[in-house]
């Protein structure tokens, strides 16, 4: 007993308990850093190192392509729920001056003829917010950045007051539909919540627009842009993750029922 | 002989009171996010029971269970008393101390992050003081079977050690190693930060670390079973083991492959390099080998069983088992729980496969199967076989314990599957509720449900069990026969250095813990962008 050495290839326990976790440790090596990414385009360019020391997730080069944009804050605008809720027919007023410069697309009473958002009734949160977004640039849009630039924080206040003032006018609906699963109930198993949670049926978050009767080739562009990050003004990316889950087919869908469906019956309540 | 009894007896009636207590936490959760249910109104609740049930079942329970065992198998099995009582009495007291000192900051909402911790988030400082306690104790255990083993082998030159010895000296230096991992996380990564001096934290670092610790701990739970399987069975049973190298090969090759295998856990982590994960794959393969060999031997102790009591056949000797034996029933049970969570967990290591079921309910029914299943029914069974030693009792009710192992094999069975089945549904794992009127969600209720009963039958089977071990106490007091192990069919007179002792196997795990974790843990220390704000839970830490 005592004359049997452990440390010794002569032992063949030890000869064959550390030759084979020795092999074993050698081939698995060779099978997940030579073998498997020889195997897939993205690991393999470059010389046999590269190849190697990216299997071990410490690439010898990182990413050379064009820098990602500077991160920046979705939005600098934060919204309470008592957002201008008292607001007076001083500030209605001076809104409905102010938004004759935007009948040209939003129509004359807020509701659009050019596959703009309709704004009657439009919560004044919302407008308040995408008028910061755009003037800061932090939603883009050709047209909308240049007119929110000559606007003051206060003008900004008033247009939202004098929007949320007008009565939603009512579309014409062409049949009652149906509204589709993604608004209903979403789909869990994919992240999306349903649209009605915040837009309006089932809740209202603050921020979130009502939709009906929107135009449908301007909601499905939106949702293209949260998609394809483009549009990033969503405060917690909430639009984004839901887009970027969705297919073209939905996209449409959604944005054609919203549009297909009357504005909410009754006015805004009067100041 | 056994000396210590009281040492051993605290060890088991603190983890199994653990036990009960947790696993009614435990069956709570299956309650609240089932259809059965309404929603829990505030998720954080939840989490703060998920925690509790997962450090009690995990780190206090286990824990204690194969401190307690280990004694006793140093007393029985060496035939020597227990060397370093008081270090042993001081180990528990620090261990029954960290419990404590981590279950109230989890009780108080302090601590809801899980028994696993998921870094950034970051609870109360007490919770991962205490969880060093309970470590800290264990290690203590740990020197004392090392201190043993050498006393005894001292005393007996050239001696083969006794199997249950080797298996419980190998559990505890896989312990030993393995704890490291999750408890350098703690303690360079987590507590500077539960301390206020600083408030970023490497979250991916943490993960490697923690799975270091991860997958290893459950071969720390399996130990005491597999202990369970080639020393106790077997006598228990009448018969006598088939093989005690075997025995040997498989607790060494645990040794081996237990540690260098946790990334299989961190498949789906875009932090580790995926040659990484495929050779972590392949060890986690390996691990078949000694279940395979231990599925082998048993059976073929069995038979042998079943052959002396004149079992005829290649397949009626089954017949012949004793059957009404609460040993025979559990290790059945224990095999066939093993047989479908390991089916369950070649999926988890499959890197492809993993995919599917990553993340989902289908890992909690995984562990739940082969740990609370296969594992803990073998610790019911060394509890009763210890016990009218612990206790002196003169008898133990067969018939009820029959029926307490008959109740966990079925509720077991009744939670695990059908939660299995939930989650190749797609059903997400760690939520506090889920919609069931959703009609994608909707198919997955009925699986909820039957979770919910199977889980009640587990907690009759905890209860009556509980009620077993105390009945105990009350009765008429009988000096057993001296407790002892199986023995082998044939008796090692001789065995190779290489398998009466530990250093081999502990440098190979030690090697390949560098191998497979060296450059994984090293390219994450040195990454400089790897940190993340931490996320307080329950208030400024």
């Amino acid at each position: 007993m005592s004359a049997e050495r452990l440390v010794s290839w002569r032992n063949r326990w030890f000869a064959w308990s550390v030759g084979a976790v020795v092999s074993l440790a050698i081939a698995s090596l060779l099978i997940g850093f030579i073998w498997l990414p020889s195997a897939q385009k993205d690991m393999s360019s470059g010389s046999l190192w590269d190849m190697i020391c990216r299997a071990a997730g410490a690439p010898t080069t990182w990413y050379q392509g064009p820098a990602a944009p500077a991160s920046r804050p979705a939005t600098n605008v934060v919204l309470t729920s008592d957002f201008l809720q008292r607001v007076d027919a001083t500030e209605i007023g001076r809104g409905a001056t102010l938004a004759m410069q935007c009948v040209m697309c939003h129509g004359a009473r807020g509701m659009s003829e050019a596959a703009s958002p309709n704004l009657a009734g439009q919560y004044p949160d919302v407008v308040y917010k995408q008028l910061r977004d755009y003037r800061s640039g932090q939603r883009s849009n050709v047209v909308m950045q240049a007119m929110s630039q000559g606007l003051s924080d206060q003008n900004m206040r008033d247009l939202a007051a004098y929007y949320a003032f007008l009565p939603q006018a009512s579309v014409v609906a062409h049949g009652a539909t149906e509204a589709p699963q993604l608004v209903r109930v979403g789909d869990p198993l994919r992240n999306i919540p349903p649209c009605a949670s915040c837009h309006g049926g089932i809740g209202r978050k603050i921020g979130s627009p009502w939709l009906e009767g929107a135009p449908a080739q301007y909601l499905q562009t939106q949702l293209q842009m949260f998609a394809a990050g483009t549009r990033r003004n969503d405060i917690n990316g909430q639009m984004r993750n839901v887009a970027r889950h969705m297919t073209a087919e939905e996209m449409s869908m959604v944005a054609a029922y919203y549009a297909d469906q009357p504005a909410l019956a009754g006015a805004r309540k009067l100041p | 002989m056994l000396h210590s009894k009281k040492l051993v007896l605290a060890h088991f009636w603190v983890a199994f009171s653990a036990f009960a207590i947790a696993i009614l936490l435990g069956e709570w959760q299956m309650f609240v996010r089932s259809p059965l249910s309404q929603w829990v109104g505030n998720p954080e609740i939840y989490y703060r029971s998920v925690t509790a049930h997962g450090t009690v079942m995990g780190y206090v329970f286990p824990t204690l269970i194969a401190m307690g065992f280990g004694y006793a198998i140093t007393e029985i099995s060496l035939g020597q008393r227990l060397v370093g009582r008081r270090w042993a009495w001081a180990a528990f007291w620090i261990l029954v101390g960290g419990a404590l000192m981590a279950s109230a900051p989890v009780a108080a909402g302090r601590a809801s992050v899980l028994y696993t911790f998921y870094p950034p988030m970051i609870g109360s400082v007490f919770y991962y003081l205490g969880v060093v306690l309970v470590v800290v104790g264990s290690w203590i255990w740990v020197a004392l079977m090392s201190v043993n083993l050498w006393t005894w082998k001292k005393a007996n030159p050239g001696k083969p050690v006794p199997l249950a010895m080797f298996g419980n000296v190998a559990g505890a230096y896989l312990w030993a190693w393995t704890a490291v991992g999750a408890a350098s996380e703690i303690l360079f990564l987590i507590l500077p930060v539960a301390l206020g001096f600083k408030t970023t934290i490497d979250a991916g670092l943490s993960r490697v670390l923690f799975s270091w610790t991860l997958h290893a701990i459950v071969y720390f739970w399996l130990m005491p079973t597999y202990i369970a399987f080639y020393t106790i069975v077997p006598r228990s049973i009448g018969g006598r083991l088939y093989s005690d190298t075997m025995g040997r090969v498989a607790f060494a090759l645990f040794l081996v492959f237990s540690m260098p295998i946790g990334l299989h856990h961190l498949f789906a982590d875009p932090q580790v390099g995926a040659g990484f994960k495929f050779i972590h794959a392949v060890f986690t393969a390996m691990v078949s080998i000694p279940t395979f060999l231990t599925v082998f031997t048993i059976v073929a102790s069995v038979e042998i069983a079943a052959r002396l009591r004149g079992g005829k056949g290649a397949f009626g000797w089954v017949k012949a088992l004793p059957w009404d034996n609460p040993t025979m029933l559990a290790v059945a049970f224990s095999f066939i729980m093993l047989g479908f969570g390991g089916a369950g967990g070649l999926i988890n290591m499959s890197m492809q496969m993993n995919e599917t079921i990553h993340n989902t309910q289908w890992v909690t029914g995984h562990f739940h199967l082969i740990f609370a299943g296969a594992i803990v029914i073998m610790y019911f069974v060394i509890a009763y076989e210890l016990w009218p030693q612990l206790t002196q009792c003169a008898s133990m009710p067969h018939r009820l314990m029959r029926w307490q192992l008959w109740l966990w094999f079925i509720g077991m069975m009744v939670l695990t599957i059908p939660w299995h089945f939930v989650g190749l549904l797609g059903m997400p794992r760690r939520m506090a509720y889920y919609d069931y009127s959703h009609p994608d969600i909707h198919p997955q209720a009925w699986g909820v449900v039957a979770s919910v009963i199977g889980g009640a039958i587990l907690v009759a089977s905890a209860l009556l069990f509980i009620w077993i071990l105390a009945r105990a106490h009350r009765v008429p007091k009988a000096t057993p026969a001296p407790y002892r192990f199986a023995a082998a069919v044939h008796e090692p007179q001789h065995v190779p250095v290489a398998l009466n002792g530990f250093t081999l196997w502990v440098a190979l795990m030690i090697g390949l813990t560098v191998t497979n974790y060296g450059v994984p843990i090293y390219q994450l220390l040195t990454n400089p962008m790897s940190s993340v704000p931490a996320v307080p839970i329950g208030g400024v830490p």
